[in-house]
């Protein structure tokens, strides 16, 4: 009886043992790292679980110069509350940019208490910087500001500061005119093909939000709508804002931007697209519940826009509380819808039969299986400034949900797709070799790194964060996880963002400068 | 009203408060977990502002104390409306609906290949025991039982659709052959408006996921028919049908099996719940718009309503699935109550 209740007591222990382990390994409960005097640097890699393998080659860099180094996988929400909190060490994370201009990158990742800062880090002169170039529209002072705020966030190495990869994306040999571009949209306008008349694109993603161009945040279902909707200013493939349903636009002054538009711009139901489309599209998206009782998620893409004006049948006024030099980056996601045809139908039915103005109609189709699209042939012809302008050859293009890569490329050697989207570098070799495929990359627009916890010891020391900067070895972690199909990043901004600065050099590999800066914030080295 | 009728009303009152209590567990779960719906749903942007979130969290409740946001979430419930979803921006009821026709279709696929071939596997396996027949039966099972679907389903892309040419790699129905929607289960509409075309094509489309999906299924029916045959083969009633002259036949099938396949149809109620759940692997290497992908997606993005949606389906298909298992229980065995 008696040892039985000891087996009892014992196996509740054990239990609570067990519970214990769970709650730290899941990180409710923080585990405090021991760093007694004297003392060996012992610290925690947060990351989620696609870059384990990294966080487990940072981590031998780590103990090779005499950091106890551990790796701990996580689910990103759960992690993200912790980092937020100011709980984590260090962990792995990585931010898109779709401006092309550090505004959504910067700001957001190191602006102090930014919704993305997740280092905690804060330097008010960088604040400062950084709202200058929020506010000024002078493009050679907010590139100075921007060089400026990149020899701070350099020196005072938030990050260890990673990299970016390429975007690389296949087609099938027929497939002409094709070029993946810099954001990952894919506007199927120009895309031509030499056999048969129909375009099929191996999307990444598992689905798509929606089909009405103001209820979405995300890029897939922008790539999706862009082939539906037309803007009043599209992208190049390398990032160049040009006009597309507008015909120009002026700025007269630092927060007015006034566009005239086209005339001759039909929407799918055949009425021409006019003032009150322009200006119905964005009223819809800064007025609160104006879809379906449903607010607006694009609102704060458009910056600090105060309103709205018609100036004549062609003409529209944009006016903004302050300047806000990206505006006509910014307009690039935002799609032209018809007025009188949401008025009719309403919103819900609108975003089961999206009308557009785009090169191609929706034909049918749910978001997380596929979109079918016919082309639309009283289109206008799309930008003047992308060439060729015009209808689009193919007569249909359609967008299926393959969210498993090896299996998009089983489809396009198969032929049951022509493009698709984010070939993995393993697979791109292979790809490449086949005669029928054509394989192209261009540099991404995402921000890889190590984020260090500026608020509290170890890392609250500038001296271990550069440490920690020199202690990594990026180039070698480059070539053998991602085939060599990145560039470094010397700071947090892109090569292909507005205000980078090219003389900034990464820092070197060097692990006795490590080791040298580790000693004098008095950490034992190796 | 009959007994049996009475009893089966039984069981679905009583099956309210079970899916009262799984709905409470899965609005409470959930938000145990860490993480912002809407934070998630903002993605990565410049120029998000702290009203915008708050205005937002708002206009899903999420604003409110977590009491408040259950009564209102019951309330709505009571009414029939399974709430709006954060994610996906719209009605969750459209969204479960239109992806429950692929799981079904899916499922009953997966279902019917166990069975065919899992049940003759396991009576052959056990009336030639520890033959050849039995030691392959068995060894394929084990593989069945092994092998993972993410393998197993990219071995078959690659084998099938690649090198033969077979089977397409994915999706439901290549466009343009879709059968006129009657059901929303394409090989059923196929059937129904005689188009012979898209049952084909429909066909074609499932049997890599049907396969992937109910190999697993067919080793786990095979093995459990197996031993209780075995053990119905050893009974007196079959030695006593054996000694009155009966064919081996008609013994086999009428008197062994019949006893035998109580454990079977067990284990396929239950295999039956979790393959109407959707299986996020499978559906998410075929591009099989199914429930399972659906379900995840909303996990990691928090998609509070959406879940709970989805979990109160779950709950649902399993109390039918235990019913039927039941009434077929006493189908089976006469003896049997419910």
């Amino acid at each position: 009886m008696r040892s039985q209740r000891g087996y009892g007591i014992l196996s509740c222990l054990a239990a609570l043992a067990v519970i214990a382990v769970l709650l730290v390994s899941v990180g409710v409960v923080t585990h405090h790292s021991a760093q007694a005097a004297g003392k060996t640097l012992s610290i925690i890699i947060d990351t989620e679980a696609d870059r384990a393998d990294e966080a487990e080659i940072i981590a031998t860099y780590l103990r090779s110069i005499g950091v106890e180094a551990e790796v701990r996988i996580w689910e990103w929400s759960a992690l993200k509350e912790r980092l937020l909190a100011g709980e984590r060490q260090l962990c792995l994370s990585d931010w898109g940019s779709a401006y092309f201009d550090p505004f959504d990158l910067v700001i957001p990742k190191l602006g102090t208490s930014d919704r993305g800062n997740y280092s905690g880090y804060s330097n008010t002169e960088l604040d400062k910087l950084l709202s200058q170039v929020q506010m000024t529209a002078d493009q050679s002072e907010r590139k100075e500001a921007y060089f400026k705020a990149q020899k701070i966030i350099f020196e005072d190495a938030p990050w260890i500061f990673g990299y970016a990869l390429k975007e690389t994306e296949a087609a099938r040999g027929e497939i002409t005119n094709w070029q993946p571009a810099m954001d990952s949209r894919m506007n199927l306008h120009d895309v031509g093909l030499t056999r048969g008349d129909t375009i099929i694109v191996g999307m990444k993603a598992d689905k798509i939000i929606t089909l009405d161009p103001a209820m979405y945040r995300d890029r897939d279902t922008e790539t999706v709508l862009r082939n539906m909707f037309d803007g009043l200013v599209t992208r190049t493939w390398d990032g160049k804002v040009v006009p597309e349903i507008a015909e120009s636009w002026t700025i007269p002054s630092d927060d007015v931007y006034i566009f005239k538009i086209r005339k001759d711009v039909k929407f799918h139901n055949g009425k021409t697209l006019d003032a009150d489309d322009v200006l119905f599209t964005f009223e819809r998206i800064l007025e609160d519940g104006a879809i379906a009782g449903q607010s607006s998620p694009r609102k704060g893409l458009l910056g600090p826009l105060e309103a709205v004006e018609k100036i004549d049948q062609y003409t529209v006024k944009f006016t903004l509380a302050n300047p806000f030099p990206i505006f006509p980056q910014a307009l690039v996601h935002f799609q032209i819808v018809p007025k009188d045809y949401i008025e009719k139908v309403g919103d819900t039915e609108f975003a089961a039969k999206p009308v557009g103005a785009g090169p191609f109609k929706f034909k049918e189709g749910r978001l997380d299986d596929q979109v079918v699209m016919e082309r639309f042939d009283e289109y206008y012809g799309g930008s003047r400034e992308i060439p060729p302008a015009g209808v689009a050859p193919a007569k249909r293009a359609i967008f299926r949900m393959m969210p498993e890569a090896t299996v998009r490329v089983a489809a396009l050697k198969a032929g049951e797709v022509h493009i698709i989207q984010q070939l993995p570098p393993d697979l791109a070799k292979t790809l490449a070799a086949d005669k029928n495929i054509q394989v192209k990359s261009v540099d991404g627009t995402r921000v890889y790194c190590v984020e260090l916890n500026c608020q509290k010891p170890p890392f609250d020391d500038v001296r271990v964060r550069r440490a920690m900067n020199y202690a990594v070895d990026w180039d070698a972690i480059l070539t053998s996880i991602y085939g060599g199909n990145g560039v470094r990043l010397a700071c947090a901004f892109l090569p292909s963002g507005f205000g980078f600065d090219p003389g900034l050099a990464p820092y070197p590999y060097d692990p006795g400068k490590a080791k040298a800066l580790l000693r004098e914030a008095g950490y034992s080295v190796k | 009203m009959t007994r049996t009728q009475v009893q089966v009303t039984e069981r679905i009152i009583a099956a309210i408060p079970i899916m009262l209590g799984v709905v409470i567990f899965a609005f409470l779960f959930m938000r145990m977990i860490p993480g912002d719906p809407v934070d998630i749903m903002m993605g990565e942007a410049g120029g998000v502002t702290l009203e915008e979130m708050d205005f937002l969290r708002a206009q899903f409740d999420l604003d409110k104390p977590l009491l408040v946001q259950l009564t209102r979430y019951l309330g709505k419930l009571a009414r029939g409306d399974m709430g709006y979803s954060i994610q996906r921006a719209r009605p969750v009821k459209e969204v479960i609906l239109e992806a429950v026709p692929a799981t079904i279709e899916l499922a009953l696929f997966s279902l019917l290949l166990a069975l065919v071939v899992g049940i003759p596997l396991g009576i052959a396996s056990a009336r030639y025991q520890n033959s050849v027949i039995d030691r392959f039966g068995m060894t394929a099972s084990f593989l069945g039982i092994s092998m993972p679907a993410f393998w197993l389903g990219i071995i078959g892309i690659i084998v099938f659709s690649l090198r033969l040419g077979w089977f397409p790699t994915s999706g439901r129905i290549a466009y343009g052959m879709e059968p006129a929607t009657v059901t929303g289960l394409l090989t059923l509409d196929a059937l129904i408006t005689g188009d012979t075309q898209a049952l084909r094509e429909s066909l074609r489309h499932l049997a890599l996921p049907a396969i992937t999906l109910g190999a697993g299924v067919a080793a786990v029916v095979a093995r459990v028919t197996r031993s209780s045959m075995l053990e119905a083969l050893k009974t007196d009633y079959v030695l006593f049908a054996k000694a009155k002259g009966v064919p081996e036949l008609i013994i086999v099938v009428r008197h062994a099996l019949r006893n035998a396949l109580i454990p079977t149809v067990t284990v396929v109620g239950l295999q039956m719940g979790t393959l109407l759940g959707g299986n996020m692997i499978v559906e998410t290497i075929f591009g099989w718009p199914g429930l399972g992908r659906i379900v995840v997606d909303a996990i990691f993005s928090r998609d509070y309503p959406l879940v709970q949606a989805a979990v109160m389906v779950y709950a649902l298909t399993f109390v039918v699935i235990n019913l039927v298992t039941d009434i077929l229980y006493t189908y089976l065995n006469p003896k049997m109550t419910l």
